[in-house]
């Protein structure tokens, strides 16, 4: 990371937009990073109440969101 | 408003919320209002299209590109994090392939019209009445898409499309 960079970064960091925008972007990297892992999981055989317990959510929530993708 | 749509006009929209879908997108705009009719052979809009030097394939190309540019967005606001998103999806990429992590971003679902898609069938709406039109056709649509300025407008411009003449060819054609 370069000089310029870091004052950016540190110049912009309690700018709610830049923080929200990263907030965002953090966001949508969760939903992959979960929706690849639930995938995954079941394709080794884990039950829609074993994965809603490792995203300490409900079984209901988790099946709704994805087994329309199975 | 839709009952004064043409059915031409109508199979264009339907023809665009598809587009939309299929590139997996989230918001309907007039880019993909675009592509919808650039992509319909019959039609006068079309003509007109392809005579202002406009290639259905370019017009995808740069639809698409315009939508891929929130990745870009994505990693820069990641790294304001110290997040270094193109690090993560190697890695993620390693144990699952590549584009592994691309799922979610392709939106399920019907796409719904952004304000800015809603903005410019609204003006295709005031061409047709300024034209002293009692329906809304393709050609309206169009007028719409260069007047609104945005996303469609947009596309044209990085194709080297003079839109001032096209809109005055459109004009005339209707005219005539």
């Amino acid at each position: 990371m370069t000089d310029a960079k870091t004052l950016t970064a540190a110049a912009s960091a309690d700018d709610p937009r830049t923080g929200l925008r990263a907030a965002l972007a953090l966001r949508r990297l969760a939903d992959s990073l979960e929706r690849l892992q639930v995938l995954n999981a079941r394709r080794k055989g884990w039950s829609w109440q074993e994965i809603a317990e490792a995203l300490e959510v409900s079984r209901q929530a988790v099946h709704k969101k994805y087994a329309k993708e199975l | 408003m839709f009952e004064r749509f043409t059915r031409s006009a109508r199979l264009v929209v339907g023809e665009a919320v598809e587009i939309a879908q299929a590139m997996g997108h989230q918001q309907l705009g007039s880019d993909h209002m675009l592509l919808a009719l650039a992509g319909q052979p019959a039609q006068a809009t079309s003509q007109a299209l392809t005579e202002a030097g406009v290639q259905p394939e370019r017009v995808r190309e740069a639809v698409a590109a315009r939508h891929r540019t929130e990745d870009v967005d994505d990693e820069e606001a990641l790294r304001t994090l110290g997040i270094d998103l193109a690090a993560v999806r190697a890695k993620v990429e390693e144990t699952f392939g590549e584009g592994a992590l691309d799922g979610p971003r392709r939106h399920r679902g019907r796409p719904r019209l952004s304000p800015e898609g809603k903005k410019t069938l609204g003006l295709a709406l005031r061409e047709a009445v300024r034209l002293e039109d009692h329906y809304i056709g393709a050609e309206h649509l169009l007028l719409g898409i260069l007047r609104a300025g945005g996303a469609g407008h947009d596309v044209l411009r990085s194709l080297g499309v003079d839109v001032a003449a096209l809109r005055r060819r459109l004009e005339t054609d209707r005219a005539a």
